[in-house]
This record gives C-alpha cells, structure tokens and sequence, in this order.
C-alpha cells in the first residue's frame, strides 16, 4: 500500500509545483482523480489500516470495507485481494485480527459467500501449517477462527482445539521433555479467550472441559524451565522466586476469567455495534452459519523449523508499587503480550512500523483498557478506584524486553529489538524515554540476580541505545558504584558498558559525557589510538630484536629475513631458561599489533602475510599457541573491542585453537595484566571472548550438521571438538563455582568477600555455558534422529 | 524478491530507488514504460537475473570521515561476523571521505543489517546502507572531482563530520577571498 500512496502524493505534488503559479487550476479534477482510485486499491488501503486511528471509528471502518466487498464481489480481483490480504495481516499484523474477522462477519450479513471464500484456505494454510510445525501460525490463523466463531456451525472451532490437545497429551505422555505438547497447549489456552469474547454465553461448558484437560499440562512447571529461567539467584541467599511459565499462568488466568464470567475485558469486540445501530446487530445475531472445513492433523506432528522452548515471564516493572502493567494475574498480561510479541516478531522487515505499533498499542485493545498515553508514572497513583493503570508505554517496551532477554534466543537476532527501541524513542520521546529510564533501573538494580547471559545483553543493549542519542544517561545516580570492587557485577556492568560505548565512539567524547567518579574508568590507556610498543623501551628483553622485527613487518620483508632475529631470540630465551618458542612467539605477534595498529584492516594484512610462521608456532606447543593471544590481548588490553576482533581471525586462520582461547580466558588470564586468579571471570570483555568463541564452534558445527555437502568426516570430528570444549569449560569453571579451585582456596577459608564474589561469577558463568552446551547436545541428537529418520524413509513431514 | 507476495508493510530490506535506477539507466528501459507500470503487473522491466539475489556486501554511506574501521566493526558485528571490510578513500590523499563496503558471509546477514542497522547512528551519525552486488578493485575511491564523494562536492550546508561544506565550493569561496 505504501508504495501506491507514494506514488500517488509524488504525482500529487509534481503538479501541485507545477500548476502552483496557474490561476486557472482546476481543483475538480484533482477530486476526480482520487475517487477514481481502482475499487482493489481502495479496499487494501482501508484494510490495512483498520483500527489504526485513533478516533475507534471501529463499526464504520468494518462496516464499509465489507460494503465495498460485498458490493463489488463479482469483481475476482477484488475477491482474491480481499482474502489474501485478511490472511496475510493475520499473520503479519495479528493486533488487528479482531478486526478483519468482524469485517467477515459483517460481510456474512450483506453476502454470505465471502465466508465461505474465506474460510476454505485459512482451512488450508492452518492444515499445512500444523503438518509443517510452524505453531505461531497455526495460532494465529486459529486466533481469528475463534474470533468467527459466531458464524461457525455447531462447536465452531472447539473439535479442532480438543483434536490437537489429544496429540499433545500423547506427546506428553511420551517424554516429560517434549516441548511441542506445551506449546499446542499454549496455543489452545491463547485460543479459548477469544472464542468466548466472539461468541459469548454460549460455550462455557465447552471450554471449561477443555481446561480440565490442559491443567494437567500447563500446572506442571515443565522439565527445561530451569535451563531458560531469566533469573540465575545466588543459592545462598533467601531471594529464591520462582518464576512462571507462559503455559501455567495462562492456565491460572483463564480459571480466573472463567470464574469473572469471561468479562475478558481487554479484547477488543469490532463486532459490536453502537446502540443506534441495532438492525446491523440484529442482521449479524441472525446472519447464516457455515461449516468450518476439515483441518486434519497429522499422527506425529513435529517442532519445525524453530527450536521450542518453554517461555518464561519476564516483565522489568515487576516491583513497583503501582501496576503500571497488568499484574500475572489479569489474562490481559498474556494477551497483549502474546499480540504484541506476535507483531514484533512479525514485522522484522519494517522496524518502523513495529515501532509504531508499540507506540499506538491502545489502539488495537477495549476502551479503558490503558491509562491515557505519556501519563507520567506519578500520576498513576491518582487513578480513580477501579480504573486502569496500565500505561502502554510501559506494557509496550516491557514487551520488547521480554523478547530481548528471552532464553536461549528470541526469533531474530538481538540488534533488531535495539532497533525497535530506538525507532519507538525517536517516534515518541517523551512518552518512551521515562518508561525506558525505569526499565533500565530495573535492569541495573537485578542484574546481579540475572543469567550472565542476559547481563551481558543488558550491557550491549544499553551502550549500543545510548550511542543513538548522543551517549547521555541520569550517570550521577550509579556513581557510588564506581568505588566498588571490580569484582562488584554492578561493577562488571559499568565497565562493560562504558567499554562498547568506547567502541561505537571513542574516549574523549565518553569521558565527556561521564561525572567525575567515572573518569577512572576510562584510563589514559584508552585515549591512545596506538598502544605502546613495549619493545620501544629498551629495558624490556628482546627489545632490539623487537624492533628489528618490527622494522622487516614494516617494509614487508621476505619470510627468510625473520629466521635468524627469531633463532636469536630463541637462543638468548633458552640462556635465561624461558621457553625458547614462547618468548620469540610473543615477540613476533607483539610486533605484528603494532605495525598493524594503524587499522584493522593493516593488521589482518600482516597477519596474512605472517600466516604460515603464525601457523608453524602456534602449532609447537600449547604455551606457544596460548602466547599468540596473551600477546594480542595484552597489546590491545586497554581496547579489548580490537582484541576481540583480532581474535576471531586467528580463529578462522586456525592460528588460534578455540580450546586454546577457553583455557588461557580460565587459567591464563592474570599472567597479563596482573590480575589475581578468578578476577577474570569478572571481566565483561573476557566474558565476551568466550561467548564468541562457543558462539562461532557451535555455529560451524550446526551448519556442518545441516549441510548435505559436509562428510561424516568432518562432522563427526567437529561435533566431536564442540562436545569437548564443552566439557573443558565445565571442568575448569566447576571448582570456581564450588570455591574449591587451588587458587580460591589460597585465598582463604572461604568465607571473605573477594572468594564468595568469584564464587558466584563462578556459578553464573558455568550456568550459561552448561546451557549452551545441552542446547548444542539436542541440536545434534536431534539432527541425528531427523537423519536416521529420513534415511528409513519415515520422514515425519 | 520478485514473484513474493507483497508484505503488509513496506520491506526495508529492499535494493535502493538508487540503486534501482542505475540498473534501469544501464539497461536503457524507457522511462514511461516505468512509470505506467500498475502494481499487480508483472514485472518483466526487472533484470532478468538479479545480482542482488545473493548479495552479501553492503554499500555505507554517511560515515563522518573521522569514523574508523574499528567503530564500522563494532557495529555491523551486530549483525553477522565480517567478512572484509573495505573503507572508501579520498582519491589524492587515501584518507577517509565517508563510506565504506562491508561484506558479510552470508547474504541473510546483509539483508539483516539494511533492516537493522541502515538508518541508525553510527559516530552520531544517521547511516544509509544499500545492498550491493560487490566489491571491485577501485571502487574504493571517491568519484568527486577533488578526489572525494560527488555528494560532497557541492554540498551547501556545514558538515563537520564531511570536511564543512562542498569542496567546490570550499575552491570557489578562497578564490574570491583572494
């Protein structure tokens, strides 16, 4: 649509500049030609954007779009563009699914085909979309089933529903494990609110035994909850909540809105009429029914494309003392969540517009369901008896929270809930920004009691949003912490962030936006572009033979020139009983950081010139491999965004081992920069480095896994790699979690701040990478069973 | 891209009108032929086959000058891990002049970052990024008469981050100091 208005206003405008000057211009015309819009255009303009305004002329705009159809239903194109286009904002758009059903069941009055015209390939995209796993359609299409429900013959949807639960109690039955049960049971909870908001009075028995049989499902709290929990509590401390699952609170509210007579009051009811328009309410009381063609299941259905998780509530405004979102209790809370998440998944390809539909939230939902927008959070409190409180600002980024801080992942990559963000403070900075501002508390203040996981996407959300508007942040209200020890995780999250905002800028320009407490944190070391060249000093050892090196990477000298500095230095190591590879190694890489600090660009030139001596000395010993990345992380220690990406091409050249990362990161560490064993753990950019590590092995391997071009070979040995970094990563981060590794336990009994500190990044880290690796475990059993599957010829699909 | 269904939304992850239109001009399909083309019609004026249909390199376009490789990295890393990065230099004097190609791995990465990060800040700057066939030896250098981008040469307004305003008109403006 909007490329047509487009085209339509340019054209507009062309001859408005034109015509500007011409007295005789004739305004008649113009009228003319935009009532001239093709009938097809004009239906999806109006349907597109039904409920958008804010005026709620709800019952005129569904009145008139099914007019226009019914009107014009001879004309095929119209028809087809018609049902195309409801199919596609149901899928697409799914706030506005109320609507474009109650366009349908106004149509049933005026031409009762076009039902039928409609619901015969919903019929058939809903099979299809049940025989391919894609459940978040099959939810969708069966959303706006339910909302048809008054014009279906007999149960309407209910067969379908009950049908589909018997497949998920059998998956159930089968393997406590099994996440597609939960999530058709998710499904049915999400259904059953709008069937009884779209045909009330008539089906409470109905749904009150298809509850029955979900409570079974949906109280138990499921097996893999615990691995996706957003909160990772200290053990030790009294705190432990428990956090809820999508499917068991769903299961509590709508018991609850059973009891309430199901008021349902937030879904909107397009298919109500004013009172003055009672003989349109009548003709749709009294409007023919249809059948609701067959929609077979499958025997076996499967998880498609997407992993399903369990789904566990989230909300950033869940301690304050006035519910500025709905509380766990109100089935609102799940169903503008599951709408708007729907929508934000959806609209992946236009930010923008997703944005704007976190900003018009209220549109799209009852009368009274929100608080005016942009009310302050003060005045919530001034809320009439019985009134709402709920601002939409807050439920709207409350939501995107929830999918940015969603375990394992969300749907699409993290950068694209940043952007919805962003775009909903450029749209609406007012209403936006103080919401953000308490979320953000929010965040800091429970962070220590977060996953790592989610800490770090914390931090990188935070530095990446305030580098889009102009890096200024309340900084005085956190300066207390910038005293606290660096093993503080309010600590972690400073530095962390001030860090990746030094990326995305550079110091000056961030210490200037900082309060004095901070400006220690970002050390004279990280004004300079180009670090220190330590062979430059002559007291350092080998510092002539640094130079020399330095000066033949400079001028691109052959291979054969290296050979005798680096026989020197060996020699000259072996005298002073250091390890005669380790010291020339560190010298050789050393030199190469510097003559390529100019850029990263010069930097991997050198590297890729100096790839096979790299190659040769990383692949002598593991203390040679190990001292490749001590000597980029110490040169670049005061920048570690240029360490990190230094890093990730030794990874690709194989310079570097990913074992060999994980190791130095666990153990290494404080030969570098002097810090104590454990502190480490409690670096964001070390925490980084290993994130990135398993992040890029398991990538390989699932596309390894994936790929029909891959040999067993090659398969079997990387899987085989991954599975045992994994275990590395256990074995070294199990003793720091249980404050029984050497170093700890020199540290002392136990007992003082310091050791229980390291203790608890200890836990935290082990938990994420425990998660990781059970997730990349199922994806290759899972792999495995597909292929064995397919190769019996018994493809599921 | 072509035979899909049109969204409900306009796609940001769409080639440019510019880029469009240069492949229209190389091809020398009239210009009315264009413009009467309805919406539901086939769009048999495209190229047959589109050299976008797999492009995993982006054109960036707004960079301040000052902005360095190493910003570039931390944010396109956002999307997908880098491939190679090549920074556009002013022709004379192999600086900077504000744009720069980044090639991803995979072509979902790429169009992940027209939808994400085209039209953020980058260095306080909104940035522009167009999907591109690829890069080829020289394209790294400005096309500007001075040795920079054509934009910046009669550019009107101050742009700090772009050396002030265009250097023609820099030249014109001493020449009548003088």
């Amino acid at each position: 649509m909007a490329d047509y208005d487009r085209r339509q206003q340019g054209h507009h405008n062309r001859k408005r500049r034109y015509r500007d000057d011409d007295d005789h211009y004739d305004r008649r015309q113009q009228r003319r030609r935009i009532d001239s819009v093709p009938v097809p255009v004009r239906l999806r303009r109006q349907l597109l954007s039904i409920a958008d305004s804010p005026l709620r002329r709800w019952s005129e705009e569904v009145q008139s779009i099914a007019r226009m159809v019914a009107d014009n239903y001879d004309d095929e194109n119209l028809r087809s563009t018609f049902v195309s286009l409801a199919m596609q904002l149901v899928i697409e758009q799914p706030l506005k699914t109320p609507f474009v059903a109650a366009v349908v069941l106004v149509a049933n009055t005026l031409k009762p085909e076009i039902v039928d015209a409609v619901l015969t390939p919903v019929a058939q995209d809903t099979e299809t979309k049940i025989a391919k796993g894609e459940w978040r359609d099959v939810k969708l299409y069966l959303k706006f089933l339910a909302c048809l429900q008054a014009c279906l013959e007999g149960d309407g949807i209910f067969p379908l529903l009950e049908e589909l639960f018997s497949r998920a109690a059998d998956l159930q039955t089968a393997s406590s494990e099994d996440t597609i049960g939960t999530e058709i049971v998710k499904i049915i909870l999400l259904t059953i609110p709008y069937i009884m908001a779209a045909a009330p009075g008539q089906f409470q028995q109905k749904a009150a035994d298809l509850m029955d049989k979900t409570d079974i499902i949906a109280s138990e709290p499921h097996a893999l909850q615990a691995l996706v929990d957003p909160y990772h509590p200290d053990p030790t401390s009294e705190s432990a909540s428990v956090s809820l699952s999508l499917c068991m609170l769903l299961q509590k509210q709508l018991q609850a809105e059973a009891s309430k007579n199901w008021e349902l009051t937030c879904i909107p009811r397009p298919w109500n009429m004013p009172l003055e328009e009672i003989e349109a309410q009548d003709k749709l009381a009294n409007a023919p029914k249809h059948a609701l063609p067959t929609i077979s299941i499958p025997s076996t259905v499967i998880a498609g494309p997407r992993p399903l998780f369990p789904e566990v509530y989230f909300s950033v405004y869940a301690d304050q003392e006035v519910e500025s979102v709905p509380s766990t209790d109100s089935v609102a809370s799940s169903l503008i969540r599951d709408g708007l998440t729907d929508t934000i998944n959806g609209l992946h390809f236009n930010r923008n517009a997703t944005a704007r539909y976190l900003i018009d939230l209220d549109c799209y939902f009852a009368d009274d369901t929100f608080v005016k927008r942009a009310t302050p959070f003060d005045e919530l409190r001034n809320a009439a008896p019985g009134k709402s409180t709920w601002k939409p600002e807050d439920v709207a980024v409350d939501i995107v929270f929830a999918q940015l801080f969603q375990l394992p992942s969300p749907e699409h990559k993290l950068v694209y809930y940043h952007s919805v963000l962003t775009e909903a403070c450029k749209l609406a900075p007012a209403a936006i920004a103080p919401s953000l501002g308490r979320a953000i508390r929010y965040l800091y203040n429970n962070s220590p009691r977060m996953d790592l996981q989610l800490s770090f996407r914390f931090l990188d959300w935070f530095s990446h949003h305030l580098s889009n508007f102009g890096f200024t942040w309340k900084w005085a209200e956190w300066s207390d912490d910038c005293s606290l020890s660096d093993l503080h995780p309010a600590k972690w999250f400073l530095r962390g962030a001030l860090d990746k905002e030094v990326r995305l800028s550079f110091a000056q320009r961030i210490q200037k936006t900082l309060p004095e407490p901070y400006q220690p944190l970002i050390g004279p070391e990280k004004e300079k572009d180009v670090p220190d060249f330590k062979f430059s000093n002559p007291d350092t050892p080998f510092s002539s033979e640094g130079q020399e090196i330095g000066a033949l990477l400079k001028r691109k000298a052959p291979d054969e020139e290296f050979q005798p500095i680096i026989d020197k230095i060996q020699a000259e190591a072996g005298e002073r009983a250091l390890d005669p590879v380790v010291a020339s190694t560190d010298v050789f890489m050393t030199a190469i950081c510097w003559v390529g600090s100019k850029s990263l660009s010069h930097v991997l030139a050198c590297i890729d010139r100096s790839k096979e001596r790299l190659l040769k000395a990383a692949n002598s010993s593991p203390a040679a491999q190990t001292q490749v990345l001590a000597a980029v992380m110490a040169y670049w220690h005061a920048h570690p965004g240029i360490a990190l990406s230094i890093v990730e091409k030794l990874l690709n050249y194989s310079i570097l081992t990913p074992s060999s990362v994980v190791r130095w990161a666990l153990t290494d560490v404080s030969l570098v920069d002097g810090a104590s064993a454990g502190e480490a753990l409690a670096q964001p950019h070390i925490f980084e480095l290993v994130l990135n590590t398993v992040t890029k092995v398991s990538f390989r391997v699932r596309q390894l896994l994936t790929s029909p071009d891959a040999d067993e070979e090659t398969r079997n040995g990387e899987t085989k790699a991954m599975q045992d970094l994994f275990g590395l990563l256990n074995d070294l981060l199990v003793s720091w979690a249980g404050g029984n590794k050497d170093e700890l336990m020199e540290m002392g009994d136990g007992s003082s701040e310091p050791e229980a500190l390291i203790r608890r990044w200890g836990q935290r880290w082990l938990r994420v990478f425990k998660r990781l690796g059970a997730i990349e475990e199922a994806f290759v059993v899972e792999t495995a069973k597909e292929k064995a599957g397919s190769s019996n010829g018994v493809d599921a699909v | 891209m072509r035979g899909e269904v049109r969204s409900t939304v306009e796609r940001l992850d769409r080639p440019s009108a510019y880029y469009l239109s240069r492949v229209r001009a190389s091809q020398s399909i009239p210009n009315k032929r264009r413009r009467d083309r309805d919406d539901n019609a086939d769009e048999a004026a495209e190229p047959a086959v589109d050299p976008l249909a797999n492009a995993t390199t982006l054109y960036v376009g707004n960079l301040s000058f000052y902005t360095t490789e190493e910003q570039v990295y931390e944010l396109f890393s956002k999307c997908g891990e880098i491939k190679r990065l090549i920074m556009g230099l002013d022709r004379f004097n192999k600086t900077p002049c504000g744009f720069c190609f980044v090639e991803y791995y995979t072509h979902q990465d790429a169009l992940d970052c027209m939808k994400y990060i085209g039209g953020t800040k980058l260095d306080e700057r909104i940035i522009r990024t167009d999907l591109d066939p690829g890069f080829e030896e020289g394209r790294q250098y400005g096309r500007g008469k001075s040795g920079g981008q054509v934009r910046d040469e009669y550019r009107e307004d101050f742009d700090e981050g772009r050396g002030g305003v265009g250097r023609a008109l820099q030249s014109e403006k001493s020449r009548y100091d003088d």
